[in-house]
């Protein structure tokens, strides 16, 4: 991928195949390529990209070394994804309310939940909106 | 009203987003070269270390207050910078970027809105989706605006509304603080017994243009609530170096707009050689105009962040840094109302601590770099440089305390566990 300020210039995908026929002239018409931050990317002023160290995220489909899509201008719901401050970290999990605790939930059974009880401050950053895994 | 929205402590607040451990102790940001103190945390500014505190004066008592430092990053700067008027584009139809930490905007809003609910909507959104707290100051000019604004950042709410009647916060305003009103001249007003706004405010206009200039007589009339100084203007009063123009009908071309930047930049790069200033980096922006055929961008300002690898006055070296960076921002098929370029990192040529291997005197050697420009067109980027951009990388500008490119480098970012 180009540097996220060039985006635009990511190579287009492919959507349609080769048509024959004569070429538009007019040119107005001619569609958009698909743009991958069209996709990924709803508020571009709020979202920031993270990369995810470790594995204790991996039963959501978050492997060490992924980029993690992050949009600050959503509220944190229950079952949502998000990256929060954790002992001066930041760290990737499940947001759980319990009663009036929040739970900060790995997705991998060799890791232990973090409770913040009523009153703890808890600092989000903001919810993971999506998980890129590149293969190559 | 004209309101004004600037980033607190803002080059710290960027570095607070990305590290919590900088959270509640003393923090600054260092200039070029990590030379002195340039932006400031609340912590740090109870210690009373003033602004432009060297660097090496502190380093003795970093144990002792647990002072915190880090080099400046005009990457991440321009980014936050960029992002926050992207967000503000999206409550006013016009904003008009003061500096990299300042924009005057234009809410297009009946007399009677509540502007103190309205500016607060407008912090609560930069804070949550950007994480930067502002202040905000709403007033019917300028001037007043930015009197608002510094009684807004004070307040523990962030936001001031001018009143009616703003005489007595004039009288409580101190000449010295008034927009436009630069040291020396406080204290010549000063002699003359014009302590305060409200002083110059009530002086007679004639005689503030015949002792002074024209730009004073201005700013007591906009002290009043006379709107003198106009969106765009390019006066004097502009420290900043910035410059945006709306184009006078659609501009659809990407050279058009590629030249529009290239003669701001050009305009901008003389002004800092005549302030003898360089530039660390820039903004650039494009406004489009709003289309709902389909929406392949929800927002209608596309923008990027240079920083460039030396600060620098020299518009080919400027425009080598930016031009590359130009497609990224364009969309094809839209059309475009506006573009802008705002320089950051402005930092004085006589002052700063020399940069040793800093391209020497672009200037002088014109002919010499056009030439060697035409040989890396010809042969590649990099057939022939000079001994000062380094064999290796490893003669940059002094940045130890440097924080990483989080948002504008896909191997500098963020790790979440």
């Amino acid at each position: 991928m180009a540097k996220k300020e060039k985006s635009k210039e990511l190579p287009p995908l492919m959507a349609a195949p080769a048509v024959c026929g004569f070429p538009s002239p007019a040119e107005q018409y001619v569609e958009s390529p698909l743009d991958l931050n069209e996709l990924l990317v709803k508020k571009a002023a709020a979202t920031f990209f993270v990369r995810a160290v470790g594995d204790s995220m991996t039963g959501a489909g978050i492997r060490n070394g992924d980029i993690l899509v992050v949009d600050r201008s959503l509220e944190a719901v229950d079952g949502a994804i998000v990256i929060a401050a954790v002992d001066n970290e930041f760290t990737v999990k499940y947001f759980r309310k319990r009663g009036s605790d929040i739970l900060l939930e790995p997705a991998n059974a060799a890791f232990k939940s973090i409770r913040f009880a009523e009153g703890m401050e808890l600092r989000i950053f903001g919810v993971v909106t999506a998980c890129i895994h590149q293969f190559r | 009203m004209i309101g004004l929205v600037d980033g607190n402590n803002f080059f710290v607040s960027c570095e607070r987003i990305f590290d919590p451990s900088l959270e509640g102790k003393p923090v600054a940001v260092l200039s070029n070269n990590d030379g002195c103190c340039i932006s400031r945390s609340n912590e740090f500014k109870a210690l009373q270390i003033p602004m432009g505190t060297p660097y090496f004066q502190l380093r003795r008592v970093i144990k002792k207050y647990g002072l915190e430092f880090r080099s400046s990053n005009y990457a991440l700067y321009g980014d936050i910078s960029r992002r926050i008027i992207a967000v503000l584009h999206e409550f006013v139809p016009q904003v008009e970027q003061y500096s990299i930490d300042e924009a005057f905007i234009y809410p297009a809003l009946p007399a009677e809105t509540d502007f103190h609910a309205f500016g607060s909507r407008i912090r609560e959104t930069l804070r949550r989706w950007i994480g930067v707290p502002c202040g905000v100051g709403f007033a019917p000019t300028k001037t007043l605006a930015k009197i608002a604004n510094h009684i807004g950042k004070k307040s523990s709410s962030g936001v001031f509304v001018m009143p009616d009647d703003p005489q007595g916060i004039l009288r409580r305003t101190p000449v010295s603080e008034v927009w436009g009103v630069g040291r020396r001249l406080a204290l010549k007003l000063e002699s003359m017994g014009i302590h305060t706004a409200f002083d110059l405010a009530s002086r007679d206009l004639p005689e503030l243009k015949r002792r002074f200039s024209v730009l004073l007589a201005q700013t007591a009339l906009e002290l009043r609530g006379e709107r003198c100084i106009a969106a765009e203007d390019p006066s004097e009063l502009s420290q900043s170096i910035s410059c945006s123009r709306s184009f006078g009908h659609p501009v659809t071309a990407f050279e058009d707009l590629e030249e529009s930047v290239a003669v701001y930049t050009a305009r901008a790069a003389e002004k800092l050689r005549k302030e003898k200033q360089r530039a660390a980096g820039a903004n650039i922006y494009f406004q489009l105009y709003p289309e709902n055929r389909h929406l392949l961008l929800s927002s209608t300002v596309t923008s990027t962040t240079v920083a460039f690898e030396h600060p620098t006055d020299d518009t080919a070296q400027m425009m080598k840094a930016i031009r590359p960076k130009l497609r990224g921002i364009f969309v094809p098929g839209r059309r475009y109302k506006k573009s802008g370029v705002l320089f950051f990192g402005l930092e004085s040529g006589e002052n700063a601590p020399r940069d040793l291997f800093a391209p020497d005197s672009e200037k002088n050697n014109a002919g010499l770099f056009s030439v060697v420009d035409q040989i890396n067109a010809k042969y590649g980027r990099g057939t022939l440089f000079t001994l000062g951009e380094g064999t290796t990388k490893s003669w940059q500008m002094k940045r130890s305390l440097l924080s990483p490119d989080y948002t504008t480098s896909w191997d500098q970012l963020l790790k979440v566990k």
